[in-house]
This record gives C-alpha cells, structure tokens and sequence, in this order.
C-alpha cells in the first residue's frame, strides 16, 4: 500500500521541483541572493516612504520660511535644521526627493524610448539604417554629456521639462548600443527565423519577438540610468540650472553652495541623500543583472 | 568772480588715505606690488572703454587731469590749477610744466583737447561731455573748456577713468580709437606705470615711469595685476601672502573670512563714486507692477533687514533711494519701506486686488541675471507669497539672456545693479530720464519710468554748480522716488580692498582701485 503512495510523493516533488524554476521565481530566487541587492532595495523603499510618506507627517511648505537662517540639525527644533533662507530642511529633503526621483525615472523613460527605438531598429536592420543610426548615435556619444545638457537647459530656459528632457536626450546612447547587440543576436535565433517564415512583419519579429528577449540587460540599463539621472539633475543644479520654482535635492545643494564653508550641513544632506538614492539604485541594478543576465549567472 | 585755484604746494601734503598719516613708516621706494584684478579687461584705454576692468590698469597708465580724495575733494592732478567763470560756461584748465607721455614727447593743451573729443565721441557714458561745445588751447598748458550749459559732472568726470589724457600723436592718427592696436600693445601713456606686458587671461605688468610728472612718484618700481576670476582663488592667493591687494571684493563669506586675518587689511572706504546700487526693478507700465500701490506693497513686504543680515551677512549697508549712500546728494530722510505685511495687504486690498480661495491675489515674475543675485530671487516667492502674491523665479541662462529680457521690457521685477559713475548726472539720471526709455538698452530707464517733475529737476540739478541747490533738486527728486516707486533700492554692493598689511597708503579714494596707485609702498 505504501509503495504507491511513495511513488506520487516522488512525482509530485518531482512537479514542484519545476514550479520552483518559473523564470520569474528563479530571478527572484537569484536577486535574493545578493544580500547587497536585496540591502539597496530596503534602502530604497525606505528613501521612498521617506519621500511620499513623509509629508503627510511632516506638512511644511519647503518654501516657506520658518525660522532663522543655517539653524544646525536637532539644535532649535528643526530635524535636519534650516537652510540660507531660514526653510526648513526636512520639509526640502522630503518635496525635493519626489521631484528628483520624478525627474530620474522620466529621464529614464525618455532615454530608454530613444535609447530602444534608435538600437532596435539599427540591430534589426542592419545596412545603411544601421550605419546611419549608429553614426547617430556615435555622434551623441562623444559629446560631453553635461555640458551638452547644459547647452538645451541654457537654450530652452531652466524649467522642469526642460531640464528632464536635457538628461534624457543626452544619456541614450548607451541603451541603443545594447539594445542594438541583442537585436544582433536575437534576429539570428531560430526562433526569430521560424516566426520570420511564417510571413511575420518586421513591425511584430521586432516588438513581439526579439524585444522581449532583449529586455534582460536593457532593464539593467535602464535601473542604473535612474540613478545618473538624478546625478545628472544635481549636477545641473550644483552649476545653477535648474528651475528655481521647484525644489529637488539637487537645486537644495545649488542654492545652498555658496554657503559651504560656513554651514556645509545644508549641502551635505541632500548630497548624502543623492548618493543613498543612488548606491541603492546601484546595487539594485547588480542584482539584476545577477538574476537576468544568464551568461553571468553561470559564472 | 567765483573762482577755485588750489596751488601746486598743497598737493604734497595731501597724503592719498588718512590712514597714512597716522601711520609711523615713511613710504617707501621700489619693490613689486602683486595685486589682483578680476577680469581681463578688452583694453586698456579708458577714453574708449567703460568698466572698472580697463579702469584699474587704465588709471595707471594714463593721467587724467583731476583726482578724488575720499572725502569727494578734486585734487590737482595733470592740473595743476583749474578756475570756473562766474556764468560757470568756461573752465580754464592749467597743466603741470614739464609733464610727459610715457614715449618722452610733452603732454601739452592740445592732448587735452584731443582726450575730450575722443571721449565725448567714443565713450559711452554720453553725458559726461555732452555740454563741452569746444576746448580752446591758447597755448602749452593752458585749456579752455567751453560749455553750453552750467556742468556740475564736469569734475568728476575729469578724474579716475572717466577723461585719460591720451598722445593726440600716437591715437590721432586716423584710426577708430575704440579699435586701436595701441590699445592694447606699446601703450603710450601719460600716468605713473607704463606697460610691459599685457597677456590676456594671465596679468598686466605695469612699470615705473621715471620721468612722471609727480616728484617722487611713483613709490613701487612694479605692479603685476594678476587676472584671476575665481573668487575662492583670489581669497586664498591674498590669505597666502601671493597676492598684496584687490579691490571691487564683494563676496560676503570672502570679506568676513579675510577679516579674520591678521595679515590682511579689509577695507569698504572708497568706491562711493563708483555707486553700485542693488534694488529690485518694476516695470511701471505693463503688468501689475504698473500699479503704484503694487509696488508699495512689494517694498513693505521685503525685509530689507533680512537681505542685509542673511545674505549679504552684514556686509554691506542699507541704500534707501537709487543714489549710493556715500554721495553728497544722498537722502537718508524718505520712506524707507520697512517691512509691513498689515500695511501690504491693506494697500492690496484697497487697490481691489482681493484674495483668491488659495490666498494668492495674482502671479508675478522675478527674474536676476547673475548668480549672486539668485538667493535675493529665491527670497521673494516665500516672502511675497505671506501677501497673496504668486512669484514664479525666472533664471536666465547667461547674462545676455536677462539683459535681453529686461532692456526690451519683458519682466514684472527684476534684480539689478546700477553704478551711479560719480557724479548723478552721468550715472544716475540715465535710470529715471523719460528721454532714456530706449528698447533694446540694458541700463537706460528700463522701469519705462516717467514724470515730468523728476526730469525737470533731473535737468536743474545737471545744469547748476551750486552744490546747495543741487542738493535740494536731488533731495526731491529722490522724495518723488521714493513715493511713486519706479525701483525697490536695497543696498551698495559691498565693495571693499582688501590689502596685505605690508601695503603702505592703500588705495580708498571714492574711486576705489580704480584710482592712481602712485602712492602706494610696500613696507
């Protein structure tokens, strides 16, 4: 009587053995693996409570002027103190978070449309659309970036818009480059040539059949562009161009840098909180490419 | 017969700073003097060039035939004498005997002659020789300045930078003057230092003239003026000792951190004539800020006290009309604005302009043109907002891009930053004239400022020496100001000379920096 029972215990943990390696429970599996992903993505959702929730904790119009100017952090009442105008900095750190963070994933988001779109089309091609796009593409890349950016925010004016679309246009290049090696590879998959015989169009084999497959190093990309974009937004506040009107940490650290010497704290935390945001956006990319990245995985 | 005569004797005795005479060192020959200027100036004459950047090497190579002592007294200079007809419509100008350019050839009546016309012609301070209708030049040393009208700028603008005696024989030779190699290469000079080197970006080296008509003078036998742009770098070159002297310093932090040291002299004495007032600009005829009431309740809701205390960290002090405080014409006595937010929002509710349901009234723009001027900027949206009003902060990208904006009208309030340039008539009238409301010039009456009193008094003021009458034109003028409110004045920019303790007689004429360093010593 025991014997059968055995064997169906011995298949159906055979069957829950394939259940456990589902694509996404094994990257999951594998990105848990790295203690330091998994350290950056607390810190990560901490920044983020910090920044979304906070305020309705802590509701302070950041513009407002509340008290006597460089209070330092804990000393007069005021958590991480005042900045050159007497604005509480908590209240900065919190409504600035959210608009830098804003500004990184909508640059993100810009670049990896151009960064995809320019790569996929190169990489599916080939030929003289691939040369042209490269070459495009090239062109862009050996600008220097920051003051290529500084150029649109200085042609355009320094508002929001101006300045996300500025990062965005100027950090692509990397995206189509990597998106474009993968359409490399892919379109000579069997895959891709039997989806190609059965009378696919270019518009589906490129969307619906390579993209996909391509996404793995392209969402590694993209994770890490969120942080250098909210670099990028502090460095272009950090030299004065950024709109005025909004705060960010970024525009914390510009407006408060001529005051370094003498009260460097104003600067020093929102440049601590950049470099958080950004270490745990780092890390997290790691572990990503850990769990996506197959060639590496192996390793 | 009114007449002015100061003789050649009392010149020797008058020592440049008050300072020297209590000190115990006698001055000194020779020695270099290191010192610092800010920008690389685009030449080096100033009959043709307007800015302190040509001004500060200019003064040095070129006389010019008065000067300045810091309390507003003309000294003689390469005049020697100077005598004002009663009618005050001929100036007759005596010139030192023996005087000569910097290649040996005499410095006579006709270069003197010559120096007014280029300047009138070429220079952009317009007003400055504007009455001069001829220079008669009966012989060597003596000019006779016709004038159309009584000129009350004319000394003022015969001193410092303003009027450099220039060799007719070297500039006159049928060249643009304003683009003149000389300009710039093999100066030929008529003041203390002759020029050695010019390389741009990098430093002028200056050289002691020998033959200069001052006996005795020059004391240093070099001035190296370095060019050095980066603030932080000049503080820390003057800190080390690299670096003897720099004037036009204005950085708060930088002035309170050399204050500290021992081995460094701060000084905000002089530069009253060069006037640099801060206010904030409306335009009075478009927008909201056409409304006078507007503008009043703007002025009482800034904290003028704040500004001064946070951001400019008691650097400086407060300047309540568009005149710089150190004039002689300055009225302390109107309105001063102190901040009111009950008196605000009554003049805001009275002119109609009621809250909405988020407690704004209307929005308005602030724009500023310079760095420095941001944090002033930034201040205003928290600040008018306790009043309804909406500020949205408007940065331009570069300098070009605000004067743009500004001098073709397109602003509610602006941050600006006006030089009186001595004398009102030359620096300040340019601001309120209705005649100087010109689109497209950054400086002139960008308020699109008029009243038909203040240009009559403007003119009465302009056409008259009598310093009493001038300064009851002057002290209306500013009442009127004050009450219809064209511009917000804040504060002088806190100019200062900052000088290493080793450099005897520093420079605080009320020309600052700007001014013959030709009794300057290193102990």
């Amino acid at each position: 009587m025991s014997e059968p029972f055995n064997n169906t215990t011995a298949n159906d943990v055979a069957e829950a053995q394939i259940k456990v390696s589902h694509p996404l429970a094994e990257m999951a599996s594998m990105f848990f693996r790295n203690y330091a992903a998994v350290a950056g993505l607390i810190l990560l959702i901490v920044i983020i409570l910090f920044v979304f929730v906070g305020p309705y904790f802590h509701p302070v119009d950041p513009f407002e002027m509340v008290w006597a100017p460089f209070s330092r952090p804990m000393e007069e009442g005021f958590v991480l103190g005042t900045d050159y105008l007497g604005r509480d900095m908590l209240a900065a750190m919190m409504v600035g978070g959210q608009v830098s963070m804003a500004i990184g994933l909508a640059a993100a988001l810009i670049s990896l449309f151009i960064g995809v779109t320019v790569g996929a089309f190169a990489g599916y091609y080939g030929g003289v659309v691939e040369e042209i796009l490269m070459r495009f593409t090239e062109f862009f890349q050996v600008l220097p970036t920051l003051l290529f950016s500084m150029v649109i925010v200085a042609l355009f004016g320094a508002s929001l818009l101006t300045v996300t679309l500025a990062i965005g246009v100027v950090s692509w290049t990397a995206v189509a480059r990597v998106t474009r090696s993968e359409f490399l590879r892919i379109r000579e998959l069997e895959y891709v040539a039997a989806a190609r015989s059965g009378s696919a169009s270019d518009w589906y084999l490129i969307f619906k059949v390579i993209l996909p497959n391509a996404l793995p190093p392209i969402i590694v990309q993209a994770n890490l562009m969120v942080g250098s974009a909210i670099l990028f937004e502090a460095a272009l506040s950090f030299l004065g161009l950024s709109d005025p009107n909004v705060m960010s940490w970024g525009q914390v650290i510009g407006s408060n840098r001529p005051y370094i010497l003498d009260s460097g704290f104003t600067v020093a935390i929102p440049g601590f909180a950049i470099f958080l945001t950004v270490l745990a956006i780092s890390l997290i990319g790691d572990g990503l490419n850990d769990a996506l990245n197959p060639k590496l995985r192996q390793r | 017969m009114k007449k002015h005569l100061l003789a050649a004797a009392t010149l020797a005795l008058t020592t440049v700073t008050a300072a020297s005479a209590l000190a115990a060192d006698e001055p000194k020959q020779g020695g270099t003097l290191v010192m610092a200027i800010q920008t690389t100036p685009r030449h080096l004459n100033p009959a043709v060039q307007s800015g302190t950047a040509t001004g500060q090497p200019g003064t040095q190579l070129f006389a010019s035939l008065l000067r300045y002592d810091e309390g507003w007294e003309p000294q003689p200079y390469l005049a020697e004498s100077w005598e004002i007809s009663e009618d005050e419509l001929t100036v007759t100008i005596n010139l030192v005997e023996g005087a000569t350019f910097h290649d040996g050839k005499p410095i006579t009546s006709e270069d003197v002659a010559f120096s007014i016309d280029t300047v009138k012609a070429n220079h952009p301070f317009k007003s400055m020789f504007a009455p001069v209708t001829a220079v008669e030049t009966p012989d060597a040393t003596t000019a006779i300045i016709k004038l159309s009208e009584p000129h009350p700028a004319l000394m003022l603008a015969m001193s410092s930078q303003l009027l450099s005696i220039i060799p007719k024989h070297v500039y006159g030779d049928g060249q643009d003057p304003k683009a003149h190699p000389q300009n710039s290469e093999n100066v030929v000079g008529s003041g203390p230092f002759k020029l050695t080197e010019f390389k741009r970006d990098q430093h002028i080296i200056l050289e002691r003239y020998d033959d200069y008509f001052m006996e005795g003078l020059p004391y240093l036998d070099k001035i190296v003026m370095r060019i050095v742009k980066d603030g932080a770098a000049r503080t820390i070159a003057l800190e080390s000792g690299e670096l003897m002297l720099s004037g036009f310093e204005q950085e708060p932090r930088d002035i309170n951190r050399m204050k500290k040291k021992d081995t460094l002299d701060v000084s905000n004495a002089g530069y009253a004539a060069i006037g640099p007032v801060n206010w904030l600009a409306f335009n009075t005829q478009q927008g909201k800020t056409a409304d006078p009431a507007v503008r009043k309740a703007i002025a009482y809701a800034v904290d003028r006290d704040f500004l001064l205390k946070a951001i400019m960290l008691g650097a400086t002090e407060a300047a309540l009309t568009g005149i710089h405080p150190g004039s002689p014409f300055y009225d302390g006595t109107v309105e001063p604005y102190d901040i009111d937010l009950d008196k605000a929002n009554q003049l805001l509710d009275d002119a109609g302009y009621a809250k909405g349901d988020d407690g704004m009234r209307f929005p308005l723009t602030v724009d500023f043109g310079w760095a420095s001027a941001k944090p002033v900027a930034e201040y205003l949206k928290p600040q008018l907002k306790k009043v309804g009003i909406d500020i949205t902060v408007r940065s331009s990208a570069d300098f070009p891009t605000w004067a743009k904006r500004v001098s073709n009208h397109e602003f509610d309030i602006t941050f600006d930053n006006v030089f009186n340039w001595g004398d009102p008539v030359i620096g300040v009238h340019r601001t309120y004239s209705s005649q100087n409301i010109k689109k497209g010039v950054i400086w002139s009456n960008t308020q699109q400022y008029s009243n038909a009193r203040v240009d009559e008094l403007m003119a009465m003021a302009g056409a008259t020496n009598d310093i009493e009458k001038r300064k009851k034109y002057y002290a209306e003028f500013q009442q009127i100001l004050a009450d219809e409110l064209p511009l917000y004045p804040l504060y002088p920019s806190p100019y200062h000379t900052i000088s290493n303790t080793q450099v005897g007689n520093p420079p605080n004429s009320v020309w600052g920096t700007s001014h013959p360093l030709d009794r300057v010593y290193l102990k």
